[in-house]
């Protein structure tokens, strides 16, 4: 039986289980390996998921799950997402999800984003997560790779009202050299799609010499859809099967961004410690509405927000954000 | 205003240290330590290099600053040791390794050392799951046989009571009363506390992705190699160099992960705990050595780190530390201080030296240098 939940269609059975490892089928239905197993449910700042325009300043609990359906040769996730999940279950959290979103209540989390690796592979489960988030008004955003069916998009859609997806190439040739798969066609099919609907941002993992050279391709792209989708440029950290490679020059990728910054309304580099490019400015003006502190790695913080009722203090224009800003504490529980 | 340099490969920036707002400087000292950056680019956490690294840099700084004391930490071992599957003969390759590059400190500077195993790893064995219970248990992501449980109910206290992983539960007055604690100073102690059995660590929130082969031992004593004098506890090691300052340069040295069994010098064995309490390698342990007390109840394990960290936290730079202690080994002595180390945050947060340099590493992600310079 083939599989529908992302673009490789795998060929299913009860002992076949596709690319990411999480789906077979039984009896004319494709089911979920481990069903509500999470690798994770922790705290974190939203800005260093990142979302730098989505509820500003909240708490978030990070969830994730095993398995991807991508084989990127710099995984930074690679002891979660390019593992065996059957290996990973024994640390794993078990949450019905009511337990989850609970969990998320008693650590005064604001939101709750799917991390770690990719959504996809775990859709039936956050489905039934998202009925009771949406119940207990509690907000779903993901990070995703985007390479999903059109049916899949749809789902994805209606549970998360703000999802960050990787672009992280343009051609064909970088897809199949550094991602294993044959076209980036569908990602960007699913980005003009996502973005009709949910508060979308974009990032792109910059491997130097590489795919440095498509940025502007990229930002052509997006900015054909909407030039206030945010844009993270990440400097990519020589990890997993390419930790032989040289750290990425800030001063070249810097350089390169100058086009980007034109054709986009708010474009960020970051991914490492004390970047300069990790400030809202208004688009309008040029005022800093948002200053934020890069730590690298998933610590991105906001230092100060000034940006009342979502608008430049200094000249009225709106800042793209989607809902408000949040206290950090605002829902502790004693 | 005390300044952290940010190296993070060709490209460096300075900030305010509490703050976190980007400042200029053309402070000398500054300028001196971002050229020790430059010349030294960490290797990464788990790689053998790290430890020629620490060497390396340590001497390029006594040799730019000639401080009095140099506080050392080698972390490589216990990072390999906690993440990777390692044969016997790997790890005597990585003790080994290690050794080699003190002896090379210490005929190179002609300082004292005092050095410290702070303490072995075992085997993992298990979790123990106290992810379901009606309250909140709490368990951060480098501790591994302590946790904290927040508003528990009366069935997740059964609960907890039999499990057979679990060595000891007690109650944050317990904890009081064992550091010499008042109520306002344990504001932060969880409800209950619970100490896993050997080998077991925690399913909880604040536990790392990244899971261990191994974990600390329950380290109650650990090795001390000096020529100094006697100590028998950790807490004794301050005085005993505070003692030997005035006329001698010395290097108090840590290293992480080793500890009685592999420990190639002559040792004293020297008391690591407090009671039933015992020091997993760390900043409780750190602060123990470089304070010279018990150090429990400002970060005690299984608090709710996560609750101090707004926009208004001092010390971005710093992870959950919330300011850098003045009453360090050395501090009231008038004399110039450095710490150099492998480990991320604890370097400068648990020293408090003159000039600190430490990596700027995030769960094995490797992201470069930090310096950190005290006023």
């Amino acid at each position: 039986m083939q599989c529908n939940y992302c673009e490789w269609r795998c060929e299913l059975n009860k002992e076949k289980y596709g690319v990411c490892q999480m789906y077979y089928a039984e009896n004319g239905i494709i089911k979920e390996r481990f069903p509500n197993r999470w690798s994770t449910c922790n705290i974190s700042k939203i800005e260093s998921l990142p979302f730098y325009h989505a509820w500003p300043g909240s708490r978030s609990m990070v969830i994730g799950t095993a398995g991807c359906n991508f084989s990127c040769r710099y995984c930074s996730n690679s002891f979660i997402a390019r593992e065996d999940p059957q290996k990973q279950q024994a640390g794993m959290f078990e949450f019905t999800p009511e337990e989850l979103v609970n969990m998320a209540r008693k650590q005064g989390c604001h939101n709750i984003v799917f991390n770690v690796n990719e959504p996809t592979v775990s859709l039936p489960s956050l489905i039934e997560v998202s009925k009771y988030a949406q119940k207990m008004g509690i907000p779903m955003g993901c990070l995703t790779n985007a390479y999903m069916t059109e049916d899949s998009v749809e789902i994805i859609a209606s549970i998360f009202s703000f999802i960050n997806v990787s672009l992280k190439g343009m051609s064909p040739k970088f897809y199949r050299n550094y991602i294993g798969i044959k076209s980036g066609d569908p990602i960007l099919r699913n980005i003009r799609r996502l973005a009709t609907t949910n508060h979308i941002e974009v990032t792109v993992p910059v491997i130097q010499t590489v795919n440095d050279n498509e940025l502007d391709e990229m930002a052509d792209f997006l900015a054909a859809i909407d030039r206030d989708i945010p844009f993270h440029v990440f400097r990519l950290l020589p990890e997993y099967q390419m930790k032989q490679y040289e750290y990425p020059s800030i001063t070249v990728i810097n350089d390169t961004l100058k086009k980007v910054r034109e054709k986009l309304n708010y474009v960020y580099f970051h991914n490492f410690v004390g970047s300069d490019w990790v400030n809202t400015i208004c688009p309008h003006c040029g005022t800093e509405v948002i200053t934020r502190l890069s730590l690298g790695c998933g610590g991105d913080r906001l230092l100060e927000f000034s940006c009342l009722n979502n608008k430049c203090q200094e000249c009225g224009q709106e800042i793209r954000i989607h809902g408000e800003k949040i206290n950090w504490r605002s829902l502790e529980v004693s | 205003m005390s300044i952290a340099v940010i190296d993070a490969r060709e490209w460096q920036r300075t900030f305010d240290l509490k703050t976190g707002a980007s400042v200029a400087t053309n402070d000398p000292t500054v300028g001196m330590v971002k050229e020790i950056l430059a010349r030294h680019p960490f290797p990464g956490d788990v790689e053998i290099a790290a430890n020629n690294w620490v060497t390396d840099t340590t001497l390029d700084l006594i040799e730019k600053y000639d401080p009095q004391l140099a506080c050392v930490t080698y972390s490589m071992p216990y990072f390999i040791f906690r993440f990777n599957e390692i044969t016997a003969e790997e790890k005597a390759t990585v003790i080994a390794s290690v050794f080699r590059e003190i002896h090379r400190l210490v005929q190179s500077s002609g300082f004292t050392p005092v050095i410290i195993g702070s303490g072995s790893l075992v085997p993992l064995k298990g979790y123990i799951d106290l992810s379901r219970l009606d309250g909140l248990a709490v368990a951060s992501n480098w501790s591994t046989s302590y946790a904290g449980i927040h508003n528990p109910s009366t069935r997740d206290l059964e609960y907890i009571d039999n499990l057979p992983q679990v060595e000891k539960t007690v109650t944050k007055e317990d904890l009081l009363k064992l550091f010499a604690g008042s109520k306002e100073e344990g504001f932060r102690l969880p409800d209950y506390f619970v100490m896993a059995k050997e080998g077991y660590t925690y399913k909880a929130v604040g536990t790392t992705l990244r899971k261990p082969v191994r974990i600390p031992g329950h380290n109650y004593f650990i090795p001390v190699a000096t020529d100094l004098g006697e100590v028998d506890s950790i807490t004794q090691i301050r005085g005993l160099v505070e003692k030997n300052l005035p006329q001698k340069k010395i290097a108090v040295i840590i290293i992480e992960g080793v500890g009685l069994e592999d420990f190639p010098l002559p040792y004293k064995r020297c008391v690591n705990s407090v009671g039933w309490y015992f020091y997993e390698t760390g900043e409780l342990q750190f602060f123990a050595i470089n304070m010279g007390k018990h150090n429990f109840l400002s970060y005690p394990q299984g608090y709710r780190y996560h609750e101090d960290d707004d926009e208004k936290q001092p010390y971005p730079f710093s992870g959950y530390f919330r300011d850098i202690p003045n009453d360090t080994i050395g501090a009231q002595m008038g004399l110039k201080r450095i710490a150099v180390g492998s480990r991320s945050m604890l370097t400068h947060a648990t020293t408090g030296a003159d000039i600190c340099i430490e990596c700027f590493a995030r769960n094995l992600s490797n992201q470069g240098l930090m310096a950190v310079i005290i006023k």
